[in-house]
């Protein structure tokens, strides 16, 4: 059978550097190569992802948090959901994993290039959305305007939060954030539901390009919203879950009617995806 | 072209034996026909469509992919080569299909470890097997055009045998085979493959259902009157010579020790789909079979294997095998009517 890196389900070895507690239930991971390669090398690209595999538990996919310009750690941020997860959550800094990738399209950098940036994530979408905003970050002038609006359920529950209040001191991206529910009147921003912050921006449909990344609830109402504002169809990109077992066109666990979510997603121009019923 | 005299075909595939691995079809005690190793005392000419396709020769069942030691993982070595004689051409075609699908891109390892040492001897049909037959529809057979190794055709006392490549000419070139030069035999070729076809009648129903489905023109009463009767057994997928969907999981021995497995899974199952969330995006039954099926006649991968369907090819297992009447004919004659 083949020499053991061409096949495509072969690990790699890494150590976890810092686990890092963020909201309840969920920790930004750093991870270091084992096997004297680097991330530069390893060449993700913003919106992609990893299988994390833990022996004897399995394999989950894993959104690439950080972006390629930033290469001295790999970063997960992951939510404590099921078998994998727990187990991850259960290892000590320094622990040895698995993962193989990356894998998957990510955000379409040469069409955003030079374009205006509405980045819309809700919840635990801000995880693969935030590869992308440091991305445009670090590299501040290869773009235009950058709106970022998140929202999230509860005030308890912002990722990265001191990473995104410290946007409030820059004056070259707009940040708008929204709770559902402030229920002990701690939240000083809008209180419901992400679409809300439409009202509270004035955004050039015409110019921007938008990107969204939260749960399917979400992308129903947003993507209404664009529409009915005048985004060009062609101007919105999303990023869909499914679940994945091979992350690399075979399972067939991820398909979404011709496509597979893992090798022809995860993110998708909403163009690609708007007549297949069961996409979103 | 060659001949072989039917006398001689067991020791043919004794001799085979002797570079591969020979695969074919046997009768077991019970009358069920198997394709296992040849046992040469249960070797059976009679043996019609085999219950199960021979996909699991490529993509076993459960298979292991790594045995991991001390947190290493190491892929697991090829077994060998090996010959499959007597398959049909809907279920070669099969193969072809999805050596296509799990080759393109990236490859799978270890189904094409597995297809480049497989040899395939296709025995082509006289007429349907059975009433579920549909090749002639979906252009898998009754014979195949291309992409076998050797392909017999059933003359009688003599079996006329078509070389189709490198390996197949090497594998015809001992001493029972003979050369053909008759043109009477050729004729009788020609005879067969238009008598053969003729016997399997098209069945206009599976077209003019791809075409309704690939118009969304099936509303979703249709699925829920499906769904409702399915009982969600996955038969029909597992029986499917194209169904290659797996899931993984990993057998622990001790500590950071043991394996990591694939096995055969099915779209019809509800945890297919289901994410760590508990959101399903296929969260029904009728979701789920509708999934199958245009998987099957709609979303089928376009390859230019003989213009074969390729999604379904027309085996007609899944209609002989679901205990309610969910297979690929009953759906295609439903959708039709519902018109
Ligand atoms: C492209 C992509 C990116 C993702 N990015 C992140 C991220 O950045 N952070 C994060 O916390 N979560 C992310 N998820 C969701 C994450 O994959 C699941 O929460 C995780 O697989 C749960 O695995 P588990 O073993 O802990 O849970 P279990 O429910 O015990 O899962 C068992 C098995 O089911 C599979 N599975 C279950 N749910 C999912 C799912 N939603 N998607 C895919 N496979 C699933 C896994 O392969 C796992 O082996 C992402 C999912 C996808 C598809
Ligand atoms: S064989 Fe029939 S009952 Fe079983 S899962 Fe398939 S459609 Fe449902
Ligand atoms: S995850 Fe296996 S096909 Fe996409």
């Amino acid at each position: 059978m083949g020499t053991t890196a061409e096949n495509i389900y072969q690990l790699r070895p890494v150590s976890i550097v810092r686990s890092l507690p963020q909201i309840k239930e969920h920790r930004l991971f750093q991870l270091k190569l084992e096997d004297g390669g680097t991330w530069d090398a390893f060449g993700h690209q913003p919106g992609q992802f990893v299988e994390v595999s833990i022996f004897g538990v399995g394999e989950a996919p894993i959104s690439i948090s950080s972006p390629p310009t930033r290469s001295e750690h790999l970063e997960l941020c992951v939510r404590r959901a099921g078998s994998v997860t727990n187990a991850l959550f259960d290892l000590e800094k320094g622990a040895a994993i698995h993962i193989r990738g990356p894998y998957g399209r990510g955000f379409p950098l040469d069409v955003l290039r030079g374009k205006k940036l509405l980045l819309v994530a809700g919840g635990l979408g801000l995880a693969p959305l935030r590869s992308l905003l440091l991305y445009v970050l670090d590299r501040r002038s290869e773009f235009d305007e950058i709106i970022l609006m998140y929202g999230t359920n509860n005030p308890e529950n912002v990722l990265f939060k001191y990473e995104l209040l410290s946007f409030y001191d820059r004056d070259d991206i707009r940040y708008l954030y929204s709770v559902d529910r402030d229920e002990e009147g701690i939240w000083k921003q809008y209180v419901g539901v992400v679409t809300g912050l439409f009202d509270r921006t004035a955004l050039s449909p015409q110019e921007t390009y938008a990107v969204l990344c939260g749960p399917p609830i979400m992308y129903r109402f947003v993507l209404e919203r664009l529409l009915k504002l005048g985004f060009p169809k062609e101007h919105i990109y999303m990023s869909l879950e499914r679940m994945m077992k091979c992350g690399v066109g075979k399972c067939g666990h991820c398909a979404i009617g011709d496509k597979y979510c893992c090798t022809d997603g995860p993110v998708f121009p909403y163009r690609e995806i708007e007549l297949i019923k069961e996409a979103i | 072209m060659k001949g072989l005299a039917k006398k001689d075909l067991l020791s043919v595939l004794e001799g085979w034996r002797g570079l591969y691995s020979v695969l074919a079809p046997l009768r077991r005690e019970q009358g069920d026909i198997v394709v296992d190793r040849l046992d040469s005392d249960r070797f059976t000419l009679e043996f019609g469509k085999p219950s199960l396709s021979p996909k699991g020769i490529l993509l076993p069942q459960s298979e292991v992919t790594f045995n991991v030691e001390e947190g290493a993982y190491r892929e697991t070595p090829a077994k060998g080569a090996t010959l499959l004689f007597g398959v049909r051409s809907c279920d070669a075609m099969a193969i072809l299909q999805s050596a296509s699908f799990m080759t393109r891109d990236k490859e799978d390892i270890y189904y094409r470890s597995r297809f480049e040492d497989l040899a395939i001897v296709v025995m082509a049909c006289e007429g349907p097997q059975n009433e579920t037959c549909f090749c002639t529809t979906a252009s898998t057979g009754p014979w195949l055009r291309r992409g076998f190794d050797l392909q017999f055709y059933d003359l009688g006392d003599l079996f006329f045998v078509e070389t189709g490549s490198e390996r197949g000419a090497e594998l015809s070139s001992g001493e029972q085979f003979i050369d053909i030069t008759d043109s009477e035999i050729l004729r009788k070729i020609e005879d067969f493959r238009e008598k053969a076809a003729a016997a399997i009648p098209v069945v206009h129903e599976v077209k003019q259902s791809m075409t309704m489905l690939q118009d969304d023109g099936v509303g979703d009463d249709f699925w829920n009157r499906f769904g409702s009767k399915c009982i969600v057994c996955g038969g029909c997928a597992f029986v499917c010579p194209t169904c290659t969907c797996f899931n993984v999981y990993d057998q622990v021995r001790g500590e950071g020790s043991g394996q990591r497995i694939r096995t055969w899974d099915a779209c019809l199952f509800g945890g297919f789909t289901r994410e760590a969330s508990g959101h399903n995006p296929r969260g029904s039954q009728a979701l789920r079979l509708k999934r199958r099926h245009e998987h099957k006649l709609r979303y089928f991968n376009e390859t230019d294997i003989q213009e074969a369907l390729c999604g379904c090819v027309g085996c007609g297992r899944c209609s002989d095998y679901c205990p309610v009447h969910i297979g690929t004919l009953e759906v295609a004659r439903a959708i039709v009517q519902s018109k």
